[in-house]
């Protein structure tokens, strides 16, 4: 079959080559002498070229031949798996399987009403994800974000499949590193590393071959604890420094190269997908520029309202690698008037994705250093603001969990605490159920976005103009 | 030729009315604030005192040297903070005493400024700055735009707000001016006249300029240089005592700052702060603040007490709201020592082009049980 292609490929090749005497200069002139070209040509690349004569059999042929020729040039040299290309101008794309990938994705969680997030979605015989991932593809999300695996491989790759071959849908996976483990994370400990690093390699080794799978991100905004805000640890040799300011230098450095050395290990095992750097703000990226070289990217979690400001600029003044907005977005309650606003939450998500687009690597005015974002978050989560009465996990709370000036609408709430955290949801969930599962209701958001997405127009804004 | 006379009629007819619907549309050219006592064109009125309103006195038919007519109006500040306030103010409302509980004000759409003339009695007064606008209350004013500081010389000046694209609609306060103790420790004597609503068809909006280096937060306490107001008091702000004039061993010039931070959680935040903003009070609500682009560090010397007072954070940048910071740099944590020291914020490569925070500071209870009081001078852009 091939060598039949082959010829016939090689016998239209000859046929346009042997017009000798329509090749065209390189400036796009006639070589002297020569005929313009007439009725019955047309100019193929720089010759010119005769219109064949033809019909029936030979005409199908020649086109279903030059088809095939545009399908296997494209591939000869595609180069598969998901990686990061650094182009000329120094801009970055996210490359799968050879063609520019821009992440419009969403951090996915889908805890129902009346549970909290120990409830075990990827054993749930309804298959939230269906219902979700068929949403998600009509609204245009290409990708979602776990920030942890479940124990059981089989029900993970069963959700990575079905949003792949269903919807082509790709999964990035995370892993919280032990962030959460009791009393701390105690990252210049050599055994709590390595066995952090064996449950990130185990779960690279058990999903690396997924044809959905689109990379790792490492933790979520770790590097607080390097500060001492969240779950602080310390080392011996930090504690014997005085000067608080070199203490948390030191603690970034053994974070960050714990980071590098399982960036690594990942890379031996999985050289297909790229490995991200979950990081709060770009607090401690001077540190990770130092120590960190070895991850692909930066996956940024990064609530500022309106506009991202001098982020983009400001990660390739510092550390000059591609960015994933990995957690972002805006919830929808307004809770100074106390209700719900889903034209706030809609006007802020337009906002920030209108940013995203404008330093995307193939727009000139921007960075050129970002891939695309994954929103917080795909649906409500109705357990999060009193998490410890399960009684509340039923109700949809209106409390806020704390204050954001650049949220700017509901500000005036009572002690400014303006961000609902039971309200992030770009869909609603209705308590009412639908194939088993509480009815999905979008919101102007999904709907937006959709919009934007489908036919994205850039709005050049200053930074500090107002809406 | 008869089409050409058909035209000529129809452009006879139409071009005188089109003429009156320009002047028509062009409507008035001023709107006086304030002209001279009792003049019919005074829209305004010199009610709203504010601060230390015991600290002034108003003379508005001050016939020394008016700029123009026959009086002018002389403001006297003692700066004895009669209010315990550290400042005073006027605005001119309509109607008088509105703080925006009335429906009153004016339309003042088409108008593009508003100027107005002042003079110090001696020069070196020093107005902390003048204002159209900004009463909020039920029906708020559409515009709030803030100048200053300014420093006043001993003949007459005309200054000049832009409000080229600002909503003019509803204008109550029609202008203002604010002056402080700091600024004026001895108190001041100055003159306002002539002021007036200008609509003037060939002015730019006002857009930002680059600012100079070096650029003071804090020089001394007396210096229209000061550019920014010690006006963000954060977290447990109770617990925050604040001199802006303390001649406590001062780094440099007569003064410096003085912070009592007693660390007792009068507010249950367990810590305490204060932004240095411009305006006052702006949390990123106001599109103010200054590019300074021109930057490339922030330097301010610090020091303790009694050495080893720990502060969490010193800061630039970083208010977020409608109007946002345009970036953010820190130091700390930093131990401060008994002796001056200077610290610097490094802005290489900041996008310093738009701040409203120029400086902060925030410490907490947990490394300071027993409170901290430190002292800052010369905190600058460089």
């Amino acid at each position: 079959m091939l060598t039949t292609t082959r010829k016939a490929l090689h016998s239209i090749w000859m046929k346009l080559n042997s017009n000798k005497n329509r090749i065209k200069t390189r400036d796009g002139s006639q070589l002297k002498g020569e005929p313009s070209p007439k009725k019955g040509q047309f100019t193929f690349g720089l010759r010119t070229v005769p219109k064949i004569k033809t019909t029936g059999y030979r005409l199908i042929w020649l086109v279903a031949c030059s088809f095939l020729l545009v399908f296997i040039l494209s591939n000869c040299n595609v180069k598969k798996g998901v990686y990061i290309q650094k182009l000329e101008n120094k801009y970055y794309r996210l490359m799968v399987n050879g063609k520019p990938y821009i992440v419009k994705g969403v951090c996915y969680n889908p805890i129902p009403i009346g549970s909290n997030h120990e409830y075990d979605w990827w054993s749930d015989p309804n298959k939230p994800w269906i219902v979700d991932g068929k949403l998600m593809k009509q609204m245009g999300i290409n990708t979602i974000r776990l920030y942890q695996t479940h124990e059981d491989s089989n029900e993970v790759k069963q959700v990575i499949r079905d949003l792949y071959n269903l919807y082509g849908i790709r999964t990035l996976l995370g892993d919280w590193l032990g962030f959460w483990e009791y009393p701390c994370p105690f990252y210049g400990d050599k055994k709590f590393q390595d066995k952090v690093k064996k449950q990130v390699l185990e779960m690279v080794n058990l999903y690396k071959d997924e044809p959905g799978l689109l990379g790792w991100i490492l933790g979520n905004e770790n590097n607080y604890s390097c500060l001492g805000q969240v779950n602080p640890w310390s080392t011996p040799e930090v504690d014997l420094e005085p000067d608080p300011q070199k203490q948390k230098k030191m603690r970034a450095q053994i974070y960050y190269s714990f980071i590098n050395d399982i960036s690594k290990a990942v890379h031996k095992i999985d050289p297909d997908h790229p490995v991200g750097l979950g990081n709060g703000e770009l607090i401690g990226l001077d540190s990770a520029n130092q120590f960190c070289q070895d991850v692909d990217f930066v996956a940024c979690i990064i609530y500022r309202g309106k506009t991202f400001g001098n982020l983009f600029r400001s990660l390739r003044m510092t550390f000059d690698k591609p960015i994933l907005l990995a957690e972002f977005g805006a919830d929808c309650y307004d809770a100074y008037l106390k209700k719900e606003d889903q034209n706030m939450q809609a006007f802020f998500l337009e906002q920030q994705w209108n940013q995203i687009y404008e330093n995307l690597g193939d727009k000139k005015n921007g960075e050129g250093n970002c891939l695309g974002g994954t929103i917080f978050e795909w649906a409500d989560e109705w357990w999060k603001h009193t998490q410890d009465s399960p009684d509340s996990w039923k109700e949809h709370d209106t409390g806020a969990g704390w204050s954001s000036g650049s949220y700017y609408f509901d500000i005036r709430a009572e002690k400014n605490m303006n961000m609902n955290e039971e309200w992030f949801g770009i869909v609603a969930l209705s308590p009412e159920l639908e194939n088993g599962i509480n009815k999905r209701i979008p919101r102007k958001a999904y709907y937006v976005l959709r919009e934007f997405w489908k036919k994205p127009v850039i709005k050049k804004a200053r930074n500090n103009k107002a809406k | 030729m008869k089409k050409l006379i058909m035209v000529m009629l129809a452009l006879s007819l139409f071009v005188p009315a089109f003429a009156a619907t320009e002047e028509k549309a062009a409507g008035p050219k001023e709107f006086m604030v304030y002209l001279d006592k009792n003049a019919k064109d005074n829209h305004f009125i010199p009610s709203g005192w504010m601060g230390d309103y015991g600290d002034i006195k108003m003379n508005d038919q001050a016939a020394d040297k008016p700029h123009a007519g026959t009086s002018s109006i002389q403001f006297i500040y003692s700066a004895k903070k009669a209010q315990n306030q550290g400042w005073a103010g006027i605005y001119w409302q309509n109607p008088s005493n509105n703080w925006g509980n009335k429906k009153g004000g004016f339309d003042l759409t088409g108008m593009t400024k508003v100027t107005f003339w002042a003079r110090g009695a001696k020069g070196g007064e020093i107005l902390q700055k003048v204002m159209v606008g900004g009463i909020k209350g039920t029906y708020p004013d559409t515009v709030s735009v803030e100048m200053g500081p300014i420093e006043l010389t001993a003949d007459w000046k005309q200054y000049t707000i832009n409000l080229v694209g600002k909503d003019l609609s509803y204008v109550n306060g029609g202008f203002g001016w604010t002056v402080t103790a700091d600024l004026n420790p001895e108190g001041c004597t100055f003159y306002i006249d002539d002021i007036k609503y200008e609509a003037d068809p060939d002015l730019k909006p006002e857009s930002k300029k680059q600012e100079d280096m070096p650029f003071y937060i804090y020089a001394d306490r007396s210096t229209a240089k000061n550019h920014f107001i010690p006006s963000g008091w954060m977290g447990d702000y109770g617990d925050i005592k604040y001199d802006g004039s303390s001649k406590e061993d001062a780094y440099l010039g007569d003064t410096c700052i003085k912070i009592i931070y007693s660390g007792q959680g009068t507010q249950g935040a367990r810590w305490a702060g204060i932004f240095w903003q411009n305006p006052a009070n702006n949390w990123g609500n106001v599109d103010a603040g200054f590019d300074l682009s021109k930057t490339i560090k922030l330097t301010f010397w610090a020091r303790g007490a009694k050495g080893g007072e720990r502060i969490e954070e010193f800061k630039v940048g970083g208010i977020m709201g409608e109007f946002s910071d345009s970036d953010s740099a820190t130091i700390g944590p930093v131990i401060l020592n008994k002796e001056w020291t200077q610290y610097t914020i490094d802005l290489k490569g900041k996008d310093m082009s738009y701040i409203i925070g120029g400086f902060a500071w925030s410490t907490n209870v947990d490394n300071n049980p027993e409170g901290a009081t430190f002292y800052l001078d010369e905190i600058k852009f460089e």
